[in-house]
C-alpha cells in the first residue's frame, strides 16, 4: 500500500480532469437510467387514477390509503413476510454446514463442490422454478416417491401455496447465504480455534463460543440478502404459487400488467419496499446488539 | 477440524456432520440435475422411470421457431449488454481505482447500486421512466438498457477486483522506460486485468441471459426472451420439451462456469 501512494501518481495528480471521461457513460448510465427512475415509481404512486390514460391530472394519496384499509394486501403482506423469515431462517440452517465445510475442505474435490454451491446461482430462475415444478406437482417426483415408499395413498399438496415457495426459494436463495459466510468463515484465522482447543474446550464449544460469534457479520450479510431477495422474489410465487402462494411481487405485477393500474400498483411497491427497509433496520439493531457482546 | 489430518478420530458427530451436509450439496443439484435427465428421456411426460434416452425433445425444440425466435434475441441482448458494459464498466473500474479521490465511495455506491435492490423494483421503475420520457416499450431499446443497468455492476466488480491486486509498479516500470499513456495501458495494465474483465463480461452474459423480472416488464409486444417464452410455454404446456429448453440453458452456464474456473478460479468470483 505504501509504496503505491509513495511512488509518483503519473496520471491522477495533473491531469484528473482529462480522466474524467472514463467514467462518465457509466454514471449516464446509471444515473440517467437507474437513480432517476426510482423516482418516477413515487411520482406514479401519488397520481390520481384514471379510466382513459395511465395516470389522471392531480395528484393524491389515495393509492396508499387504499391499499392500507384493505385486509386482502394486508394478508399477502403478512404471506410475503411469513416466507420471506421461513425462507432465510432455513437458509441459514442448511447454508452455514455447507459454508461451514467449504471453508475448512482441503481435499482435491473442494472446486467440484463449489460448482455446485454457484451453478444453482447461475441457472436462471425460470429453469430452476420449473425444475421444483416437476418435483412438487400433484404428480411429481416427490409424490411418486412417497407413494412408491407406501407412506402416501393420495398425493400431497406440494405446490400452488406457500409451502411449495417456501422450498423452490430456499433452493433458490441458498448460494446466496452460502457464499457471504464463506468469505467470512474463510477469514477467521485457524489458531483461534486451535488456542481454544488447546485450552481445553471440546470442539462444540469452541463453535459456540468462537467461530460462530466470529462469523456474525457473514451471517447478518446473508440473511439480509435472502430476506430481502425472497420477499422480492416473482418469478418463483408466480410460478408455482398459484392463488394460495399469491406474494406482494406477484399482485403488483398483476396491477401493472393485467390491471394497468399504474399509479396503485406503484403505491403497492413503495409500501413493500417500506416494509422491507423497516424490517432490515429492525433486524441491523438487534443483531448489532448481539455482536457488540463480540470480544 | 474435520478429522484424520489433526489425528483426531471421526466421532458418530463427524459423520453426521458428513451426513447432513452431503444432503444439501444433494439438494443444491438435485432439480438442475432432474431437468437434465427428463430432457434426454423419450417417455412422454416429465416423470420417472426414464424410459430411454431420445434427442426427440431437442429435435422438437430446434423445429419450434418461437423457441429459436427467442434464443436469439436472448442471445443478441446478452451480447449487446456484454460489450457495452465490458467497455463501459472496465473505464469505470479503471477510473475509481486510479483516478477518483472525493468522490470514490459514492461513485463506488452508485456503480454497486444495481446489485443491492430487487430487480423488480428496478424493472417497475424503468417502465414508468420510459413511459414518461416518451420512449415507451415499443422498441427493444428500453429492455436492452435494463438488461445493461442490472449486469453493469458484475463487470465493475470483477475488474475493480483485478485491478485492486495489481501491482501498480509495474505501470510505472513501463512509464519510465519511455513508453506513453497508452502503450502501458495496452501492453501493460490490459494483460494483467484480462482476466477480470473475462470473468465479469461472461457473468454479465449469463445473467443478461436469465434475468425475468426486467424483461417482462420492458418487453415490447410479441418480443419474448428465452426465459419469457419458457415462462409462458408452461402456462398451458408441461412437457420434455420445455425440459430440452432448461438443459440447454444449463449447458451454457455450465460452459462459462468451466471457462472462468480455467481462466482466473471460481475463487475470484465478485457479487
Amino acid at each position: 500500500m505504501s509504496a503505491v501512494e509513495a511512488a509518483p501518481r503519473v496520471d491522477s495528480r495533473g491531469n484528473r480532469g482529462s480522466a474524467a471521461w472514463m467514467v462518465v457513460p457509466a454514471l449516464v448510465l446509471l444515473i440517467g437510467f437507474f437513480a432517476l427512475p426510482y423516482l418516477t415509481i413515487i411520482t406514479m404512486s401519488l397520481r390520481e387514477a384514471s379510466t382513459r390514460a395511465v395516470y389522471g391530472d392531480g395528484f393524491t394519496l389515495a393509492h396508499y390509503t387504499t391499499a392500507l384499509g384493505d385486509f386482502y394486501i394486508w394478508g399477502i403482506l403478512g404471506r410475503t413476510l411469513l416466507i420471506g423469515a421461513t425462507v432465510t431462517v432455513i437458509s441459514l440452517l442448511l447454508g452455514y454446514p455447507v459454508a461451514y465445510h467449504l471453508a475448512k475442505s482441503r481435499s482435491r474435490w473442494t472446486s467440484l463442490l463449489y460448482i455446485f454451491v454457484l451453478s444453482p446461482l447461475l441457472v436462471g430462475l425460470v429453469v430452476r422454478t420449473f425444475a421444483w415444478m416437476i418435483i412438487l406437482s400433484n404428480n411429481g417426483v416427490a409424490n411418486q416417491a412417497l407413494k412408491a415408499a407406501g407412506l402416501i395413498d393420495f398425493p400431497l399438496q406440494l405446490m400452488n401455496n406457500s409451502l411449495g415457495v417456501t422450498i423452490a426459494l430456499t433452493h433458490v436463495f441458498l448460494p446466496f447465504i452460502i457464499l457471504p459466510l464463506l468469505g467470512n468463515l474463510q477469514a477467521i484465522s485457524p489458531d483461534l480455534a486451535m488456542a481454544s482447543r488447546s485450552l481445553g474446550a471440546s470442539r462444540m464449544r469452541t463453535f459456540w463460543k468462537v467461530t460462530l460469534p466470529l462469523s456474525m457479520p457473514g451471517i447478518q450479510a446473508g440473511t439480509i440478502l435472502v430476506f430481502v431477495l425472497s420477499i422480492s422474489a416473482y418469478v418463483t410465487p408466480a410460478m408455482l404459487g398459484g392463488t394460495g402462494g399469491r406474494t406482494m411481487s406477484v399482485l403488483v405485477v398483476q396491477y401493472l400488467v393485467d390491471n394497468f393500474r399504474w399509479p396503485a400498483g406503484a403505491a403497492l411497491a413503495i409500501i413493500m419496499a417500506a416494509v422491507a427497509v423497516i424490517f432490515v433496520g429492525l433486524y441491523l439493531r438487534l443483531t448489532a446488539r448481539a455482536m457488540r457482546r463480540l470480544p | 477440524m474435520t478429522g484424520s489430518s489433526n489425528g483426531v478420530e471421526k466421532t458418530i458427530w463427524d459423520r453426521l456432520f458428513t451426513a447432513l451436509v452431503t444432503a444439501i450439496y444433494i439438494f443444491l443439484m438435485f432439480p438442475i440435475v432432474l431437468v437434465v435427465l427428463l430432457s434426454f428421456n423419450s417417455g412422454e411426460f416429465l416423470a420417472f422411470p426414464l424410459e430411454g434416452f431420445s434427442l426427440r425433445w431437442f429435435e422438437a425444440l430446434f423445429s419450434n421457431k418461437r423457441f429459436l425466435d427467442a434464443t436469439l434475441y436472448s442471445i443478441q441482448i446478452a451480447a449487446t449488454s456484454t460489450v457495452v458494459n465490458g467497455v463501459i464498466g472496465t473505464l469505470a473500474a479503471i477510473y475509481v481505482a486510479r483516478h477518483a479521490t472525493m468522490a470514490r465511495d459514492y461513485i463506488r455506491l452508485i456503480m454497486t447500486a444495481p446489485l443491492l435492490v430487487p430487480e423488480i423494483l428496478t424493472a417497475i421503475a424503468l417502465l414508468f421512466y420510459f413511459y414518461e420520457i416518451r420512449i415507451g416499450t415499443d422498441y427493444s431499446i428500453a429492455i436492452q438498457i435494463g438488461h445493461i443497468v442490472v449486469t453493469f455492476p458484475y463487470v465493475f466488480l470483477n475488474v475493480s477486483s483485478a485491478l485492486f491486486n495489481f501491482d501498480r509498479s509495474q505501470e510505472e516500470a513501463a512509464r519510465s522506460l519511455g513508453a506513453g499513456g497508452w502503450m502501458t495501458f495496452r501492453r501493460v495494465t490490459l494483460p494483467a486485468i484480462k482476466p477480470g474483465i473475462i470473468t465479469g463480461c461472461l457473468f454479465a452474459f449469463v445473467i443478461s441471459f436469465d434475468i425475468f423480472n426486467i424483461s417482462l416488464l420492458l418487453k415490447s409486444l410479441g418480443k419474448n426472451t428465452l426465459p419469457l417464452e419458457l415462462f409462458d410455454y408452461l402456462r398451458f404446456n408441461f412437457d420434455p420439451t420445455a425440459a430440452a429448453i432448461a438443459s440447454l440453458s444449463i449447458f451454457m452456464t455450465f460452459a462459462a462456469i468451466l471457462i472462468i474456473d480455467r481462466t482466473v478460479g471460481l475463487r475470484s468470483l465478485r457479487f
